[in-house]
């Protein structure tokens, strides 16, 4: 019987092969297009100079903008003869970049350099647990190094990082609850939960002496997303430290483009303790990354509240002057790799 | 723990390498525990209800046996009733309370209904069921008490068919559970086949249908005509490919095992009547009914209307079972009126199928479907505005829509399960493809295991009839 069953599952390991052949010349592509379109974005790409990995902070523009011009389209203008191919998805990080950045074909590309969106935001629980984590994970099991086939059939059984909102939003409450919150000098709440907390018992006042309910709930989110201490065990922190590595061992130059965040609004509505705690894991982040293959852009404070589109919500959605001021910035950067290519444009 | 799932596929090889290593006489607590960690996978707390349960039955099938006369029956009816009880509390509390709400409001009369927000354990209506059916026949005096609280403990909890059955009889699979199963080639070379073609059948090809019909259910006003009725067609292939997938998954666990569960499903598309569409679909179910309630009924003893009564209570408490929702009773309640209507044709008109294949058992093969079809339409709308909503989008003239639903792949998936019932018919899938030569057969499985691993639906469905 052994030798029966041993036989019959070589048959089928052989048939296995066989049709993951077949499913790689045929179907593969089609499947790619729908689930994963930025993965084939990235390898049917022609010998581009420079990849932009990006997330919504890159296209979006306020509908009064004269030029609607994404980030990338204007630093392209300073480096005419640069290739500059943005590969953007809504709600990215650094877990999704690092599969990206595996996926540039290092034989065929000569890349040059290699920008990635580094955004504070997505550093805190709500972005690393959040509800548009399940699909970005299903985008990604078709790229995994494994047999297509077999990418395929656990895309089926959605056999990935499938939990549902609700334990996604558990996980996301638990951490603001159960995370400390450190400062060097004495601060009354011992965790964003806390601060939460005690902001949401109602902090603002209209003229007339009501509360000013819309102020304070913008004032409880500011808290919730950038209450938070960055360390080396913070999951994204985990994964740019995977894609320094991976970027410094293929001799890809790096570029990680921290992108502004509404430090003004912060400031007045929270206070300067929450401006010190970006501002500390801002400073995290630059000590840790820049190194000789890897420039971190510091655009932090680079751009001043009016010029935020959402002025109820936190975001790194940029009016144009917003735009122009980060891609000036990144232009100014890449001008030290790049320096026959850059022109002054603006 | 879903079966399309990575988790049972890594835990089943696992469990039936530990089944066959381990001594025949320790098998029953392997069992116990595969099928606790199975359960628990879902919510870990409702294995509490589960043990309640085979607490009760194990208990009054001892009591059972051993008195006499009434207190026999008593403590028959104290089984049901507690059996029953469970299923209400967990099942209809939220339907009972609005009804006598609802009543009440009729009569002027203030009641508040109080909802409780539970999650309806799943594949209580299976389990009770099958309980139910032990102390049922310990009653009769067919069936002997099991004295071995871990052998009658696998047989409600066994996790092949816990949650959404076949129901079996203890006569059937208690005995199988006792009995020494060796490792047998043809039992793995089934089992495999079963599997395989089961999760083809739901992942392919339900799984493939569903997000067509999710869309029409969502907003069937949205849809022209045509859509829509394509919609009720596609539900029909989807919830049989959905059941019968599942049944044919538990039926190649369970032979993995050496154990064999009985045929849930026999081409119940291919019924030429309703009542055959019956004695073909969730055959378990229907025999279930057929022996606990129809038969105690007075069956077809009695006169015309006490028959036809009987019909109509069986049918509707079957749509009961299913979903604690008037459509599922107006759903069992159509399935028995047409059954009526069929009977009462064939009487009058001394009017009889014949077994060979023609162009009227054709004809009559496609009323059935076109009428099932119609009538699922109350069990999957989750509410009577909803099938209204169905119906009036299935026969008004305007308002076409101008969306595109893609129906391609949905309509090959269907002519896929019809070609494969019309392939099966009267028979099942493992012994059809025993009867063709090793390289037929390899050629099938090539194909099948090419359909699954590449063509599977890419969003992941729970088994329909897991939430009953």
């Amino acid at each position: 019987m052994t030798k029966k069953i041993i036989i019959k599952l070589s048959c089928l390991v052989t048939i296995l092969v066989a049709l993951n052949v077949l499913y790689k010349y045929t179907l593969f592509q089609n499947d790619l297009k729908t689930k994963s379109p930025e993965a084939l974005a990235i390898k049917s790409q022609d010998l581009p100079d420079v990849y932009f990995f990006g997330e919504s902070s890159n296209a979006t523009y306020r509908d009064s903008d004269s030029i609607k011009s994404s980030i990338t389209e204007l630093a392209s203008m300073f480096f005419p003869t640069i290739k500059i191919v943005p590969i953007v998805k809504p709600a990215t990080h650094a877990g999704i970049y690092k599969s990206w950045a595996r996926m540039i074909d290092l034989k065929k590309n000569k890349t040059k350099a290699l920008i990635i969106t580094l955004n504070l935001r997505s550093f805190d629980a709500a972005w690393i647990h959040s509800k548009l984590e399940t699909q970005l994970q299903e985008s990604m099991v078709l790229t995994q190094d494994h047999p297509p086939l077999l990418n395929r059939f656990q895309l089926s059984l959605q056999a990935f990082d499938n939990k549902t909102e609700k334990q996604r939003e558990q996980m996301m409450l638990e951490q603001w609850k159960n995370t400390p919150l450190l400062f060097p000098f004495a601060f009354p709440f011992k965790s964003t939960a806390d601060w939460d907390y005690a902001m949401a018992q109602g902090h603002y006042k209209k003229s007339d002496g009501t509360w000013d309910k819309e102020k304070n709930i913008l004032a409880c989110h500011y808290i919730k997303a950038y209450a938070f201490n960055l360390n080396d065990q913070n999951p994204r922190v985990k994964d740019f430290d995977e894609i320094v590595m991976y970027c410094a061992k293929n001799r890809i130059n790096l570029y990680l483009n921290l992108m502004a965040e509404n430090i003004d609004y912060a400031d007045s509505l929270v206070g300067k303790e929450l401006v010190f705690l970006m501002k500390q894991n801002r400073d995290f982040i630059v000590k840790r990354y820049s190194k000789r293959t890897c420039v971190v852009i510091d655009n932090l404070d680079l751009v001043r509240g009016k010029d935020f589109i959402d002025q109820n919500w936190t975001t790194e959605h940029y009016a144009y002057k917003g735009r122009m001021a980060i891609a000036k910035n990144l232009a100014l950067n890449l001008k030290k790799q790049f320096v026959k290519e850059y022109k002054d444009a603006y | 723990m879903l079966f399309n799932s990575l988790h049972f596929l890594i835990f089943l090889p696992v469990f039936i390498l530990l089944y066959y290593l381990v001594a025949f006489k320790y098998r029953w607590i392997l069992i116990f525990i595969a099928s606790c960690y199975f359960y628990m996978a879902f919510v870990p707390t409702y294995i509490l209800i589960l043990f309640l349960i085979i607490g009760i039955d194990f208990v009054s099938g001892i009591a059972i046996e051993n008195s006499k006369n009434q207190k026999r029956k008593l403590f028959l009816i104290l089984s049901l009733l507690s059996n029953i009880l469970l299923l209400c509390f967990f099942k209809y509390f939220n339907f009972l309370n609005e009804n006598i709400s609802g009543i009440l409001n009729l009569f002027g009369q203030q009641f508040h209904p109080i909802n409780l927000d539970i999650i309806l354990p799943i594949g209580l209506s299976f389990h009770t069921f099958q309980s139910m059916s032990y102390t049922i026949e310990v009653y009769k005096g067919h069936q002997k008490a099991e004295r071995h609280l871990g052998y009658f403990a696998n047989y409600v909890l066994y996790f092949p068919q816990m949650v959404a059955g076949p129901i079996e009889r203890y006569d059937r699979l208690g005995t199988e559970l006792k009995q020494e199963h060796k490792p047998v080639y043809q039992n793995f070379s089934d089992g495999f086949k079963l599997i395989l073609f089961g999760l083809f059948v739901k992942m392919t090809i339900a799984d493939n249908l569903a997000p067509y019909v999710n869309q029409i259910y969502a907003d069937p006003l949205k849809y022209s005509p045509s859509q829509v009725f394509t919609g009720l067609i596609l539900f029909s292939f989807q919830i049989y490919a959905d059941f019968y997938g599942y049944s044919t998954i538990a039926l190649g666990s369970a032979r993995l095992m050496g154990i064999r569960l009985m045929d849930n499903f026999k081409t119940p598309y291919l019924s030429k009547s309703v009542s055959e569409f019956w004695s073909r679909w969730h055959i378990s179910l229907s025999t279930w009914f057929r022996d606990y309630l129809y038969i105690p009924l007075g069956g077809n003893r009695g006169n015309l209307l006490r028959w036809s009564i009987n019909i109509l209570i069986v049918f509707m408490v079957s749509g009961l079972w299913h979903g604690a929702s008037w459509t599922f009773v107006i759903w069992g309640a159509l399935h028995g009126v047409n059954l009526l209507a069929e009977r009462f044709f064939n009487k009058v008109f001394n009017f009889k199928i014949k077994e060979t294949w023609s162009l009227l058992n054709l004809l009559l093969l496609l009323k059935t479907f076109l009428v099932t079809t119609l009538i699922w339409v109350f069990f999957r709308a989750e509410s009577f505005s909803k099938a209204k909503d169905v119906f009036q989008a299935l026969t008004r003239t305007t308002n076409i829509s101008d969306i595109s639903l893609e129906s391609v792949l949905p309509g090959i998936m269907c002519v896929l399960l019809v070609l494969s019932d019309l392939w099966v018919y009267n028979s099942r899938i493992d012994d059809r493809l025993q009867t063709y030569k090793p390289v037929y057969r390899w050629a099938i499985y090539t194909v099948l295991i090419f359909c699954l691993f590449a063509l599977a639906g890419t969003q992941k469905f729970a088994f329909i009839y897991f939430q009953f």
